[in-house]
């Protein structure tokens, strides 16, 4: 990844946190507030999703903090400087922003589209060519050449939203806001693109606001989870095990869903549970199925639970790594699922 | 069947009509295309810009569709008879009467093309920074333009077909043969609207064929592809 070789500072030696100070947006002519005393910071470099039913502000909050919406009351800063201290067209030039759709100018190449920002920015030809050329190959568009010339209507939804994220991180900008950027994609190109934005996250380290009403994609997606509920209140605001193992209210629970449980074991591989537990081995003589030791707990109880066995032979490439007992899946030990839920917050 | 086979004459007359008074016609061509086409500019000038500013802040819709409907409602002879007791008879009168008929769906076609910009677009542009003269010409404008230039192609078809009962206000054109049937007789009458038709043709082609060139090109792949 070379990103840092036009961009000279590199983000991550920024702070570029996100705190919203007791924000509050109250739409003219309507009684109660689209949000309502919003406290939250995003960590420099954290992916946070804010997530709730519609009617819950959470396109508001992002709206606000490039200030597309106007604040009401309170404040958002942006590392320590508060976003109205910035006159807004500058603002948003330094924040990166994808929408649903993916928002690509229809009369304009991919290669015009991803350059809008640098252009405004007065970047000069050379150096937007290489930034172009580079953002596609990151979003895995290649070889570069045959993508630059294309127009959006020429390329898929999914390689619509690669090009749409790669003209977000163009101008590189510290931090991202994604109003559901994956929303009108197809379940198996939305996980593909999930799979690669998530990479791409863990490359580059933009502190990322996304929103999305899918809760599987927040728990997917997030570091933090923050769930809005009807009236702009915040009902939670904590790591996605944290939720699914102690939602705050009934709100958030019901939101979760009824899986929450099969939710929760999704976010743990049977590779953490086999190191989280000292004896490994099953009888031998036990007739059991295989799961790849990168699979979640959920894909593996549903693999045990097909072939009516009482447990699953762990495997990677070929070689046998222990066994899990369908105890072990549905219950798993509790430093196993610590173990993920402690991952991403103040890296 | 006399009389019949007396209109059939009188129809097939009409192109012989046309052959022995081609430098006559072409005459009162050019007239009737001054009395059309400067009123056309003039509800362009003023249509345009005016449409295209009230859709950018989408506001007025109001005014723009109030001014579309009055403008249906209102018929041009009518107009005409009325702008006599103002302007008397003339060529102004008629180039006025022409500028209140072209300047509603000009105006309000300039309107929708902007004021229906996709906004999830123009949000995209808003929030990369694009200040909002940047919006206006690098994302509404462009993919407006095939619609403004509908609405000046309907106009114009409108004028140009209209422009023929402005001979009753005296300002020429080729209204005066087709409502002379005295002087031209039948055969005129039929000649003359036959060459106010194809006029009108060739004035709504030559708006279908710049419409083909102002189509942005990503858009025209679209429509090519979805066909």
């Amino acid at each position: 990844m070379t990103l840092s070789s036009t961009a000279p500072k590199t983000t991550s030696t920024m702070n570029s946190s996100i705190v919203f100070d007791q924000v509050t947006k109250l739409y003219p002519g309507q009684a109660a507030p689209a949000l309502d005393s919003l406290d939250i910071e995003v960590k420099s470099g954290e992916l946070v999703c804010l997530v709730g039913p519609s009617g819950g502000g959470k396109t508001t909050a992002l709206q606000l903090v490039n200030r597309l919406v106007d604040l009401s009351s309170g404040d958002i800063r942006i590392g320590d400087r508060s976003i109205m201290d910035i006159p807004a067209i500058e603002l948003r030039r330094t924040i990166g922003y994808a929408i649903q759709q993916s928002g690509l100018f229809p009369h304009y190449t991919v290669a015009e589209n991803i350059a809008i920002v640098p252009t405004i920015l007065k970047w000069d030809k050379s150096r937007i060519t290489r930034r172009t050329a580079e953002l596609l190959e990151l979003v895995g568009l290649t070889p570069v050449d045959s993508w630059l010339g294309r127009y959006p209507s020429q390329l898929s939804g999914g390689q619509q939203q690669r090009v749409g994220i790669a003209r977000a991180l163009a101008a590189d900008p510290p931090v991202m806001l994604m109003d559901e950027p994956f929303g009108a994609l197809d379940p198996i190109t939305r996980m593909a693109v999930q799979d690669e934005f998530l990479e791409i996250h863990r490359a580059v380290g933009k502190t990322t606001l996304f929103v999305t009403h899918d809760i599987d994609e927040a728990i997917k997606m997030a570091d933090r989870i923050a769930i809005l509920k009807p009236g702009g209140k915040l009902a939670q605001y904590d790591t996605p095990a944290e939720v699914l193992t102690h939602p705050a209210d009934k709100f958030v629970a019901e939101f979760l869903g009824a899986e929450r449980g099969l939710k929760r074991l999704a976010l743990t591989t049977v590779a953490e549970v086999l190191l989280a537990k000292a004896d490994s081995e099953l009888p031998v003589e036990s007739d059991l199925p295989k799961v790849e030791a990168d699979v979640t707990l959920r894909e593996a109880l549903s693999v045990v639970s097909a072939a009516g066995a009482h447990g699953a032979r762990v495997m990677e490439r070929g070689s046998h790594l222990g066994d899990v007992t369908l105890h072990d899946l549905v219950d798993p030990p509790a430093n196993a699922v610590d173990a993920k839920s402690g991952e991403g917050i103040g890296s | 069947m006399d009389e019949s086979e007396g209109l059939m004459n009188e129809i097939f007359g009409a192109f012989p009509f046309i052959a022995a008074n081609f430098g006559m016609l072409m005459e009162k061509t050019s007239e009737h295309l001054i009395i059309s086409l400067v009123p056309l500019l003039a509800a362009i000038v003023i249509g345009v810009p005016v449409g295209i500013w009230l859709g950018h802040i989408h506001k007025g819709e109001f005014l723009a569709v109030s001014i579309t409907n009055i403008g249906r409602a209102l018929p041009s002879l009518a107009l005409i008879a009325i702008l006599i007791g103002f302007v008397g008879i003339g060529m102004l009168n008629a180039m006025i009467a022409l500028f209140l008929l072209a300047f509603p769906p000009i105006l309000s076609y300039a309107y929708q093309a902007v004021n229906s910009a996709d906004r999830d677009l123009t949000r995209a542009a808003r929030g990369m920074g694009m200040t909002p003269l940047q919006v206006l010409n690098k994302v509404e404008l462009p993919l407006g333009l095939p619609m403004i230039i509908s609405g000046i192609r309907t106009a114009a078809v409108l004028t140009v077909s209209s422009a023929t009962i402005a001979t009753i206000a005296g300002s020429g054109g080729l209204g005066d043969v087709i409502l002379n049937q005295v002087a031209y007789g039948i055969e005129g009458v039929l000649a003359g609207a036959v060459w106010v038709a194809i006029l009108a043709i060739l004035v709504d082609q030559v708006f279908a064929l710049l419409l083909r060139v102002a189509a942005p090109t990503g858009v025209k792949q679209l429509r090519a592809t979805t066909v």
